[in-house]
């Protein structure tokens, strides 16, 4: 009788996800090189995942990395298209999982490797220039609200990874300590500039942090100047922030603007 | 749609600064670049910048992997809808995929796996690929894969699967002579029954690499220079099916631009021994 094309590679499968025999019936002659398939399905994770987070592979070493992969792709058998994103779960099951929750500086390494990845191959557009600010009626500003380029990414870190990252990816140095821990977590952006295509990052303040996050969220110049006065020492909120807004334009951050009779 | 000639070569990151570099002599003898259509679906950034540039120069083929074409689950819209804008950008003289399944019910494996070689899956794949071709207003191409295991419920040779779903689908092939070479080996098949089953007239495109031997099975690595035994199938498959556009697929282990340069003239001075 033979065997559905559905029900094969079920079982099929089923032996690379959990190592059920159930397809060895169906192989013929017994299939002795089927675990050729077992190695390069286990191998192509661990290969991928390290080509995306070469921070985290030299943080961990390679046993541990590849235990690391393993128990990831355990926990989230991969569903998505493109290999691409099989990280993109990665940070926040390591910032949930036991072993690995204990360790956070595991987790913000693999959340500020998929940050800058994320930056890397991000679609283009193109950012607005600064000069188009000036052409925004005065009252039309408190209703303003803004897009921003698809290589814009944050992410809230308890360690200072990035000289790690740093030297781990370069072939000039080799990371000397491991991240230190800061003080308080701060959000770091990641963006790739619009010119050079370098992906660049920094750490931002933390009004600067709110009012992007505001602003991602689609609230208006008026509520992102409320975010700056509740958390900033300054005597004129909206002065600081179209200071921080102008940084953004200059860093090609933003590629859209829209408002009463404005829409960029 | 076989206006592509000549010799071509994988297109690999690590090459954009010498193929776009100040060197005009650095790509002679390369013909055109086969493009992984994955890679450029859907982002941006400065690999995308530097295909476009390197299709500015150069006729481009795109190659998938993961079309999962035997897959039991419905093809992909949105892969396909990728797919068909990256056509659209690219105008590439050919795309192809592989004749596999890379995962199924709901999952992928990441990996281009093996089909029963049976009528209904003939059936199954040839709908898909009319399907595909239908959505894209065009012929594809379907790559024969290396493979490790057969099925107990195989009825055809590979050939005659590929051959009888590409006649089907009237889809092209793109003749992968390595895994011939791999998986004639390792299943104790002839690959010179292979090459004389092929409708050669169907074949659009050819791809040579390297694998890695391990006593009693061949594993396709595309990680190494091509092998002399494969440039020798590589002639007798010349011999079959004429002049095919051919490149040098190499996925891992990638040495500097010029290796692969050199490595295309010594392919180019095969088929002509071949041809002539």
């Amino acid at each position: 009788m033979t065997t559905s094309l559905s029900d094969l590679q079920k079982k099929f499968q089923n032996r690379l996800l959990h190592g059920d025999d159930a397809v060895d019936p169906l192989l013929g002659n017994g299939g002795p090189f089927m675990k050729v398939y077992d190695h390069a399905y286990r191998a192509r994770l661990i290969e991928v995942m390290s080509q995306d987070f070469e921070g985290l592979h030299t943080l961990l070493g390679d046993a541990q990395f590849a235990d690391v992969v393993t128990a990831y792709v355990n926990a989230h058998p991969p569903r998505q298209r493109s290999i691409r994103w099989l990280g993109k779960d990665l940070a926040a099951w390591l910032a949930k999982t036991p072993a690995w929750a204990e360790q956070p500086m595991i987790a913000d390494m693999a959340a500020f490797e998929w940050m800058l990845g994320l930056s890397f191959d991000a679609p283009d557009e193109t950012p607005l220039q600064a000069s188009a600010m000036a052409k925004v009626p005065p009252e039309a500003w408190p209703m303003l609200t803004f897009t921003f380029h698809p290589s814009l990414n944050t992410a809230l870190l308890s360690h200072d990874v990035a000289p790690f990252q740093r030297a781990a990816v370069s072939e000039d140095e080799e990371p000397d300590s491991a991240p230190a821990p800061f003080a308080e977590p701060i959000t770091w952006a990641a963006w790739r500039d619009p010119n050079t295509m370098i992906v660049t990052h920094r750490a931002l303040d933390i009004d600067e942090a709110a009012m992007l996050h505001a602003a991602a969220k689609g609230e208006t110049f008026d509520a992102m100047c409320e975010v700056v006065a509740d958390l900033s020492d300054t005597d004129d909120a909206a002065v600081r922030a179209a200071s921080i807004l102008r940084a953004w334009l200059d860093c090609g951050w933003v590629v859209g603007l829209d408002g009463e009779g404005i829409s960029w | 749609m076989r206006d592509l000639a000549g010799f071509g070569l994988g297109l690999r990151p690590q090459h954009f600064p010498s193929i776009l570099g100040d060197d005009p002599d650095v790509c002679e003898g390369v013909d055109w670049f086969e493009i992984i259509s994955e890679n450029f679906i859907g982002v941006g950034g400065p690999l995308l910048r530097n295909m476009r540039a390197v299709a500015e120069k150069f006729p481009i083929v795109m190659h998938g992997v993961s079309m999962s074409i035997g897959s039991v689950d419905p093809l992909d819209t949105a892969y396909l809808a990728g797919l068909k804008a990256l056509a659209d950008v690219v105008q590439p003289k050919l795309i192809s995929d592989h004749l596999c399944w890379t995962g199924a019910h709901g999952h992928n494996m990441h990996d281009l796996l093996p089909l029963p070689l049976t009528e209904a899956t003939v059936d199954h794949v040839a709908g898909r690929v009319r399907h595909v071709q239908d959505y894209l207003g065009r012929q594809i191409l379907l790559e024969n894969t290396s493979t490790y295991v057969t099925f107990a419920d195989d009825e055809m040779t590979e050939w005659a699967f590929l051959s009888e779903i590409c006649q089907r689908a009237d889809c092209g092939i793109l003749l992968d002579v390595n895994n011939i070479f791999v998986s004639a080996f390792n299943h104790g098949f002839s690959a010179s029954d292979y090459l004389a089953g092929l409708p050669v007239n169907r074949v659009q495109q050819i791809h040579l690499a390297g694998h890695e031997h391990n006593g009693d099975h061949i594993i396709d690595t595309h990680d190494q220079p091509v092998p002399l035994d494969v440039l020798a199938l590589y002639e007798a498959a010349l011999d079959h099916v004429g002049p095919v556009p051919t490149m040098i697929e190499r996925d891992g282990n990638i040495p500097p631009f010029a290796d692969l340069v050199a490595e295309l003239k010594g392919v180019r001075a095969a088929a002509e021994r071949a041809l002539s």
